[in-house]
């Protein structure tokens, strides 16, 4: 698979200081993938102009080419931040909103899922789930009526299971979910859903669907919108 | 009594060798003008008592300069470059505000569109909280370019949709539609302005000369769908929050009593960059690319979406499209 750098090596070219203050305490990029990973220099001058200008946005993404999608017009899944500050930014003049890419398998250092689901130790089965994962609501799986071992494989938590016995990653969660949601796939493969980084030209970067979606509580929280407009347009009287 | 007054003026070219250039009003009067200037500068500089520091003179005399400038869209490179060094300059003395101003212009083979997902849009606000910040939108006023409606399920019914709700949302019953301007193909607002500050620039991009917009507003009462936005009182945007980033075309400071509407973004899009609502939207229900791109996803949004604009009826060919899941 070709494993691509977005935005890593613009920013080392522009601002040197910016990405060596990133990578403090933290092992040489090239260690935290298996081995055979082709490290690629960018080749996007948006990502570079972006970098340069915008320090900390897209410093850290990295992309993967999209498995199971070939043949369509092309695209890459951002699949995890390396940086301590995980997470992707962008400054709106003063205030930063931010789009994090949460991370996935690589980066689970601190706990990995097989410290503890290896084995015989903990197995899926067990139900201390509300006791260690209290921050997961399982709504998902309630409605659709599937338990842990649905998605995620016995013998290794930090791999997903597909429906055919093969397994993925966590950073493919877009193979897991297209399964059922293949609608929302195909527009997400088009560009009709999700978001794309990096602007609209150059390379086409999209995130994958558990950036955007908590997968056990996957649809959009309530919340209070930003402040109305005080000038209103005239509405007719009578509805 | 007509031929009496004829009589009384002078026939031209009689008096003297100024009438017989081909000399055009505003040239005269930049003539005239920077003999103001330099004798004003010559008399201060002689007489330090009166109270006009360096620094206020240089305002006076960039401000004159700017006064006197041509339209944007008729200045040669060098003309722009140098209005724009002035503007700088400007918002340096005046404002204490460190800004590039952009004059990047159109991209050839591209034209931008752009597509709203009302399944998705929760009605968050998200995209005008960033429009203001991005494209330094008066606070005091609290200009928005940006609407959302809060439209009842069932209808694209304007007389039943709400922009001013401000509680939890999204609201059960309830679809959410955003407006803003829609760079028509074929704009309204461009063709009564009275004075040519406003045009569509070849990537599609409805944009206005700040300086050479009068304040008649005849473009606000073209305008259809309530697009644009008048500055009553000079926009106030707090320096710490003053988007340094701008585009003569698009989010440059704006005086009192002209006109100023959505730009995609221009500064932004013409670096191949997403507008800012596009990318602060946490819904992912807008798409924005290049319409001449046959792999862009607007395009496919196009091919592959039921996709409607507002008033077709009014021929007015919106590049704004709405679509559904």
């Amino acid at each position: 698979m070709k494993r691509t750098w977005v935005g890593v090596a613009a920013a080392s070219l522009v601002i040197p200081g910016l990405t060596a203050g990133c990578r403090q305490g933290q092992p040489e990029r090239s260690e935290q993938f298996p081995a055979g990973t082709v490290a690629v220099a960018i080749d996007s001058a948006t990502a570079a102009r972006n970098a340069a200008r915008e320090p900390g946005a897209l410093a850290t993404v990295v992309a993967d080419t999209a498995v199971g999608w070939s043949g369509q017009r092309p695209f890459e899944v951002a699949s995890r931040t390396g940086g301590p500050e995980a997470g992707h930014s962008r400054l709106f003049g003063t205030i930063t909103l931010p789009i994090v890419l949460r991370t996935r398998s690589p980066a689970l250092t601190q706990y990995p899922c097989t410290s503890c689901h290896a084995g015989s130790r903990v197995t899926m089965a067990a139900r201390r789930m509300p006791d260690v994962h209290h921050d997961i609501q399982p709504v998902h799986p309630d409605t659709s009526g599937a338990v842990c071992a649905t998605c995620h494989a016995p013998e290794d938590a930090s791999l997903l299971v597909l429906l055919e016995g093969k397994r993925a990653p966590m950073d493919q969660s877009y193979r897991l979910c297209a399964q059922c949601h293949f609608v929302q796939a195909n527009a997400w493969a088009g560009g009709g859903h999700g978001k794309r980084l990096d602007g609209w030209q150059g390379r086409r970067v999209v995130m994958a669907c558990t950036d955007c979606h908590d997968p056990h509580h996957p649809a959009a929280q309530s919340r209070i919108p930003f402040r109305a407009p005080v000038i209103e347009r005239i509405r007719s009287e009578t509805p | 009594m007509t031929d009496g007054r004829a009589g009384d003026l002078p026939e031209r070219g009689d008096d003297g060798s100024l009438l017989q250039k081909p000399v055009d009003r505003r040239v005269a009067l930049g003539m005239l003008l920077g003999g103001a200037v330099v004798g004003a500068q010559a008399l201060s500089a002689c007489s330090p008592l009166n109270g006009e520091t360096p620094e206020e003179r240089e305002v006076r005399v960039l401000a004159w300069q700017e006064y006197i400038k041509g339209n944007y869209r008729f200045m040669t490179e060098e003309e722009r470059a140098e209005t724009i060094a002035r503007l700088e300059e400007l918002a340096t003395l005046k404002r204490r505000e460190d800004v590039t101003i952009q004059s990047t212009g159109a991209q050839p083979g591209v034209v931008f569109g752009y597509a709203f997902n009302i399944s998705k849009c929760q009605g968050f606000r998200s995209c005008v909280e960033a429009c203001i910040n991005e494209n330094n939108l008066d606070r005091r006023a609290e200009t928005q370019y940006i609407r959302i409606f809060e439209m009842t399920e069932g209808e694209v019914n304007f007389d039943l949709g709400d922009a001013t709700f401000q509680h939890e949302v999204p609201a059960e019953g309830h679809f959410y539609l955003g407006t803003q301007c829609f760079q028509c193909a074929n704009p309204p607002c461009t063709r009564v302005c009275p004075v040519g500050a406003t045009w569509q620039e070849p990537d599609g991009i409805v944009v206005i000369d700040y300086d050479w917009c009068i304040g008649c507003r005849y473009c606000m009462a073209a305008c259809p769908y309530w697009a644009r936005r008048f500055n009553w009182s000079a926009p106030e945007v707090p320096a710490e929050e003053v988007n340094s980033n701008q585009h003569y075309l698009g989010n440059r400071a704006r005086k009192k009593g002209v006109v100023e509407k959505c730009t995609f973004c221009i500064h932004r899009s013409r670096q191949g960059r997403l507008p800012a609502c596009v990318e602060a939207c946490p819904t992912g229900a807008r798409v924005f690319g290049n319409l001449l791109d046959p792999d862009s996803e607007i395009r496919w949004v196009l091919e592959h979406k039921h996709v409607f604009r507002l008033k077709e009826d009014l021929k007015t060919e919106p590049r704004f499209w709405y679509f559904t899941d």
